[in-house]
């Protein structure tokens, strides 16, 4: 999870330096009075790569993903819970010899 | 509900403290979560954690849970004098607590001595008019002395006020069914359905309960609960693969000679019987041949 958690520090970095970059370049051309059309080449290849990194990373620090679905095989419903409150002494286990636990007491 | 992953999990604690592995306290713990009577392993490791001093106080505040819990357990497995000393204990340290005169109440009623359980419920109902768990104790009794009528009614009017009970519901479900009066178990089972539609066992007793009423209407509905329950199951449950044979050969036969309008019909036998015979397959290889031959003269019958 260090690992995560510093390729995702890095792909923040990057975007963040993308971003320096470009408002850089906005003010040169300004100083130019030229047209911002658009970032250079280099700043758009900078920010897939930071994408690219930040998706990584925020898909491998949370750690392992639980299923959703309902009739998958781990959430699938397979017992209900047995009705407590109305449960009741009177069964045949009455009839039946103490455990062995009584020898502890 | 218990899901596979639960299960899975309870399994493994059991058999780690089984084999003298520890972690009695979270097995006790997850048993408690998921409403589980398994009384024999409740007692029998709870006893041994509250008879040891050094473990009962690593416990903290959470022994008195422990104490109520292994004290019903004992009354389930019938060592009144055990449960008895617990609630001892336990209104020693919570006088006047209107949940230990629940279980003293309880202790009555293990004990057989339904008048004075009977008094005990009613003054402790004088105090709280709308104590729902004294309401159900009082439905319990009556079904535990065999009276399933006034168990019934008596359950029709705790309805009457909470019907968002869903435990109720099913109770009387089970309690119409054992009276063998469908009509009245299909009614409560679609109550459940209402409340709670994504529990596929939910649609498994309700498709149960149509089969067993039978007529064609009936089969149809009883069918289309068994695919939902396969739906919500993801095809794990053998019993709605089953219902679904089962109900598809039963309406052949009562509709033997009018159109043919079941393409679908035997489509969905077929494929049940195929998920069918892969489970079992998998599960328990010897008896492929003894399910073979019942799907067969399922088939031969329609």
């Amino acid at each position: 999870m260090g690992l995560g958690y510093a390729v995702g520090v890095v792909g923040f970095l990057i975007l963040a330096h993308a971003a320096y970059s470009t408002i850089q370049y906005r003010s040169l051309l300004k100083i130019t009075e030229e047209e911002f059309t658009g970032p250079p080449i280099t700043v758009v290849v900078e920010l897939i790569a930071g994408l690219f990194f930040c998706l990584w990373a925020a898909l491998t620090v949370p750690g392992k993903f639980l299923s959703i679905l309902p009739q998958s095989d781990e959430n699938r419903v397979v017992a209900l819970p047995s009705n407590l409150d109305f449960m009741i002494f009177n069964h045949r286990g009455k009839v039946f010899p103490m455990g062995i636990d009584m020898k502890q007491m | 509900m218990v899901s596979k992953t639960e299960e899975d999990q309870l399994i493994r604690l059991e058999n780690q403290v089984e084999n003298g592995g520890g972690g009695a306290w979270e097995y006790l713990c997850l048993v408690r979560k998921l409403k589980l009577r398994l009384s024999d392993k409740v007692f029998k490791y709870g006893f041994a954690l509250l008879s040891d001093p050094k473990k009962r106080s690593a416990l903290g505040p959470e022994e008195w849970t422990l104490y109520e819990q292994v004290a019903i357990a004992a009354m389930d497995c019938q060592h009144l004098d055990v449960a008895k000393e617990y609630i001892k204990v336990l209104q020693g340290k919570f006088r006047e607590s209107k949940r230990v005169g629940r279980l003293e109440a309880i202790l009555l009623e293990a004990k057989g001595r339904w008048a004075e359980a009977e008094k005990a419920y009613s003054s402790l109902l004088e105090d709280n008019q709308f104590d729902q768990v004294i309401h159900k104790r009082r439905v319990a009794m009556a079904k535990a002395q065999g009276n399933l009528s006034g168990a019934i009614e008596w359950l029709n009017k705790y309805l009457e006020i909470f019907m968002a009970d869903h435990d109720a519901w099913r109770e009387l479900a089970e309690i119409y069914v054992s009276l063998q009066m469908y009509k009245q178990a299909a009614f409560c089972y679609e109550e459940l359905l209402l409340s709670h539609p994504t529990i596929p066992l939910y649609h498994l007793s309700y498709a149960d309960v149509l089969y067993t009423l039978g007529g064609v209407e009936n089969l149809h509905a009883a069918k289309k609960y068994y695919a939902a329950t396969i739906d919500l199951t993801g095809g794990k449950n053998n019993r709605a693969l089953f219902g679904i044979c089962l109900c598809a050969s039963a309406l052949a036969q009562l509709t033997r000679g009018r159109n043919k309008d079941d393409k679908e019909n035997s489509e969905l036998q077929s494929l049940s019987a195929e998920a069918l015979e892969k489970a079992y397959k998998q599960q328990s290889p010897t008896n492929v041949s003894v399910l073979s031959s019942a799907l067969r003269s399922l088939k031969v019958s329609s």
